[in-house]
């Protein structure tokens, strides 16, 4: 049964009556590649006026909160660090949260943010970029050595993945006794690149190719180790319960506004607040009709900026 | 756990295999989405039930149990097992030699079953790295008479596989391996890009950047790859998901490999995990424990099933291999896993025999006069 219902004015009005929160994907409802999405601006500053409380997550890892904060400033969006919850900063709050012991060290698959992350919050982090151009030499003689005193392998979106890194991440899990396999996020694919528009072409759509995300670099680790990760980002609840104690929001007055099913919608609903689908991003209205999605948000819209839209008409 | 309802099936017309009888389970215990893969009775497709129970977490410390199962014997009487079947499947690492070192009386072992007692040998390896040619310059530099028709590596098996289902010549096969699939692929006909040298591609996560791909791409074939980066990644991912038909083959799972003597390396199983994780879809399997070297080779040499006896180091690869092919199984301890491991509790493949290590025939053999 879809009970999805498409934004009007009248379940709009209702929706800003009895919600006092946003959460906001990024990718795809903020902006779009290194683009603010149409009238974003405008409807951040709206709600706020409105006296909401407007909080970022995303799962993307490659920045920490404070680069988020400048990506943001730097597109005209004045938001501040705190108000960010990226999947880099998930892992970091995990460790803390679970009193990870700050002499055990901790070994990065991923981006500087995760490492940003990891050390602000006190750890000894290492490996993520640094390890980009290190290759495995098999000769027959050779050791490779890992670090003993490793207590958890961190797993996020990597660019510069390559076969040391999958080896040392293995080591650590397979023989540290106790080592954690924590993953930022399992999302299959992302959007790093920006829609490509072709013109003049037949039918002039937009032409897209979805980068790999995530979920290879995590699904590979699980390849070689043959355990499950912790996953801190959407749409495990950790970071929802996270933010929720945080920010002492209840959940029945937030809503969370997104563009993927999978993560952002169902991230939502596992915790029981309302859901708003925007289309600006990668998941289409046919996507989101087909019969073999079981995924439905409470409402959608074609992009944030359709609040105010409605409101004016 | 995450759960993505869309389920994609590939297009793949298979030509008929000789079938085996043990039904297939098709969802990984690590992978947290259920997909369904339909090519009836697929026996490519890892039987993973047993899979599934036999490792529990691998930094739990040993149970030392000592109440162990009776279920499987040590081999003591090995004329009786000598007698019983035709031809022997050995698996190479930890049975054969451990990394570039024989072990010890596999010469004359092989001597005897070949010229004593008339039996077939045939040798099974997951390891795609190589071609059979390769290996079989690597039995003889170690002074082992085997011809390169007894040789079934993974990179094989996903050439032979390909001939199997007429795989067209003007579609070609990307690559994300070493040098051994290249070589069977181009042996087989094939025309293939990638291998290892992508491995200095690089990508730029910027905007606007678009990866290009072959639409000609038919097939990704997928394993070992010390040359793994997020370009091949990507570029494999791309053909999966938007070349129409487009199949993807994994040469092997194994989660690690003995590739030095001294330690386990991450193996095709996390190259291939990448790969699953990127397209949401779970690939066709050639090497162990999937039986279709099995088939193939009972086919190629027209033996039965019940006339083989499959030899091997590991549980959850070669015995479970000889297992869903319905063979005898013998496990030698020589490789990667020890008595406890296969007497723990949490391990519920059992072999029907093990022993020390393959010359152990000639001693108790010797034993018995």
């Amino acid at each position: 049964m879809n009970s999805c219902q498409v934004l009007s004015r009248e379940n709009l009005t209702h929706l800003l009556d009895s919600v006092d929160t946003f959460l906001f994907d990024c990718d795809g409802v903020i902006w779009k590649g290194d683009n603010l999405i149409d009238g974003v601006s405008e409807t951040l500053d709206f709600l706020r006026s409105k006296g909401k409380k407007l909080v970022f997550v995303t799962n993307n890892s490659l920045k920490s909160r404070a680069q988020y904060a400048l990506k943001f400033h730097f597109l005209g969006i004045s938001v501040s660090p705190d108000e960010i919850f990226s999947s880099s900063f998930a892992a970091a709050m995990y460790l803390k949260l679970y009193n990870f012991p700050p002499q055990n060290k901790v070994y990065v698959i991923g981006g500087d943010g995760i490492l940003e992350e990891l050390r602000l919050a006190g750890f000894n982090a290492f490996g993520g970029p640094a390890d980009a151009n290190k290759t495995v030499d098999l000769k027959q003689n050779i050791f490779f050595e890992h670090d003993k005193s490793v207590g958890a392998v961190v797993v996020g979106i990597d660019p510069n993945i390559n076969y040391y890194k999958l080896q040392y991440g293995t080591l650590c899990i397979r023989e540290n006794p106790g080592c954690l396999f924590i993953a930022t996020n399992r999302d299959a694919v992302g959007h790093m690149t920006a829609w490509q528009e072709w013109p003049g072409s037949i039918s002039d759509s937009i032409i897209s190719h979805s980068g790999i995300s995530a979920g290879c670099m995590v699904a590979a680790m699980c390849g070689s180790t043959q355990k499950e990760p912790i996953v801190v980002g959407k749409p495990s609840t950790f970071m929802m319960d996270f933010l929720l104690q945080k920010f002492n929001v209840s959940c029945s007055k937030m809503c969370m506004v997104g563009d993927r099913l999978d993560t952002d919608i169902l991230f939502g609903q596992n915790a029981g607040c309302k859901t708003l689908l925007v289309l600006s991003g990668c998941t289409t209205q046919s996507a989101l009709q087909d019969p073999s999605n079981n995924i439905h948000p409470d409402f959608y819209t074609s992009k944030i900026s359709d609040m105010l839209d409605l409101l004016e008409a | 756990m995450l759960r993505i309802e869309s389920v994609l099936t590939t297009r793949a017309v298979v030509t008929a295999l000789p079938q085996t009888h043990k039904s297939n389970n098709s969802t990984l215990w690590f992978q947290s989405v259920p997909r369904s893969y339909k090519l009836c009775r697929n026996p490519l497709l890892l039987n993973n039930s047993k899979r599934k129970a036999s490792y529990s977490s691998s930094n739990s410390s040993r149970m030392t149990s000592f109440t162990t199962r009776a279920a499987v014997q040590p081999l003591k009487n090995a004329d009786e097992l000598i007698d019983s079947v035709e031809t022997f499947i050995f698996d190479c690492d930890g049975v054969i030699w451990k990394g570039d070192k024989l072990i010890e009386g596999v010469p004359e072992t092989l001597d005897m079953l070949r010229s004593k007692v008339g039996k077939r040998l045939v040798f099974v390896t997951n390891n795609s790295t190589k071609s059979r040619k390769q290996y079989g310059k690597k039995f003889e530099t170690l002074g082992l008479d085997v011809s390169e028709e007894e040789i079934f590596a993974s990179s094989f098996a996903a050439a032979a596989y390909l001939k199997s289902i007429d795989f067209p010549k003007d579609k070609k096969v990307y690559v994300i391996g070493e040098d051994g699939i290249l070589k069977e692929l181009e042996l087989a006909g094939f025309q293939y890009l990638g291998g290892p040298e992508d491995g200095d591609k690089k990508i730029e996560l910027k905007p606007g950047f678009l990866m290009e791909h072959d639409h000609d791409v038919g097939a990704v074939v997928v394993g070992f790859d010390r040359y793994f980066n997020y370009y091949k990644i990507q570029y494999g991912t791309l053909c999966i998901r938007e070349n129409p038909g487009c199949l993807f083959i994994a040469t092997n799972r194994d989660a690690v490999t003995h590739l030095t003597d001294a330690q386990e390396w991450a193996g095709g199983g996390s190259m291939v995990g990448a790969l699953g994780g990127s397209t949401q879809r779970e690939p066709l399997v050639v090497g162990k424990p999937s039986t279709f070297m099995m088939d193939y080779l009972a086919n190629k040499f027209g033996i039965a099933k019940s006339q083989i006896c499959m030899v091997g180091d590991r549980l959850d690869t070669d015995i479970l291999f000889g297992q869903n092919g319905g063979c005898k199984t013998l496990l030698v301890l020589s490789g990667v896993t020890s008595l406890e491991t296969l007497q723990s509790p949490n391990n519920s493949i059992q072999p029907d025999f093990y022993t020390n290590k393959i010359s152990d025939f000639l001693s108790l053999k010797a034993a018995a006069v």
